[in-house]
């Protein structure tokens, strides 16, 4: 897990990594979410709808915005404030994330960050962008 | 700019930030006249305000600011 402190932070600091999407994910995120929208449980039907297999949540990969500025950026001393996303492209189990986050603002005042973020897939694709506002409870 | 100019830009931070499109802030609105004004709203608000107008503010010179005209004639001396 990273540390940073408002010092060590700049525009443009950025970090990423990656996690693969499975069948388990999917499994857990139903029975706490009970999200059963068909498009998530039922590969026929999402076939019927024009996707290649069960949707992955939209909210489980966006789940992983969280892990990139609680565990990278900025890590330990991040406290979320805020988050909007758009979702660009499906995920399917089995899809392999990169999930990247650049600082795109710093408030020095109030020691809030601004963060640029993307998750794309194994082939490059951007599947979903987010706008993060996070402060810094480093003191 | 003059003031008039920077409150209407400033209006639009506020609507934006607290999704009133109607909002109307004048220079004794306060933190009391808006209920989801609150600490984490303050601190977007700060944010937003220094993107628009490009301009930084240190701690000390916020934390005495009483309405959103005192914050109207700060940013309009960051801006000079």
């Amino acid at each position: 897990m990273n540390e940073f402190i408002l010092d060590d932070i700049y525009i443009g600091l950025t970090q990423s990594f990656s996690v693969t999407i499975t069948e388990e994910m999917l499994d857990k995120f139903l029975a706490v979410t009970e999200d059963t929208n068909p498009l998530h449980i039922d590969k026929s039907y999402a076939l019927s709808k024009g996707f290649s297999d069960r949707v992955a949540y939209g909210l489980l990969t966006a789940s992983f915005y969280s892990t990139l500025v609680g565990v990278h950026l900025p890590g330990k001393f991040c406290i979320l404030q805020g988050l909007d996303i758009i979702f660009t492209k499906p995920v399917y189990i089995g899809n392999t994330l990169t999930i990247t986050g650049k600082v795109s603002y710093i408030n020095d005042a109030y020691k809030q960050l601004e963060i640029r973020a993307i998750i794309s897939n194994q082939d490059g694709i951007i599947v979903s962008r987010a706008k993060i506002k996070t402060g810094l409870i480093d003191a | 700019m003059n003031k008039n100019e920077i409150l209407s830009v400033t209006q639009e931070i506020f609507r934006d930030i607290f999704d009133e499109d109607d909002m109307l802030i004048q220079d004794s609105t306060n933190s009391d006249d808006i209920e989801e004004w609150d600490s984490l709203n303050h601190i977007n608000l700060v944010t937003s305000i220094e993107k628009e107008f490009n301009i930084r503010f240190a701690l000390g010179e916020l934390v005495s600011l009483k309405n959103v005209g005192e914050m109207l004639n700060l940013i309009i001396e960051k801006l000079k």
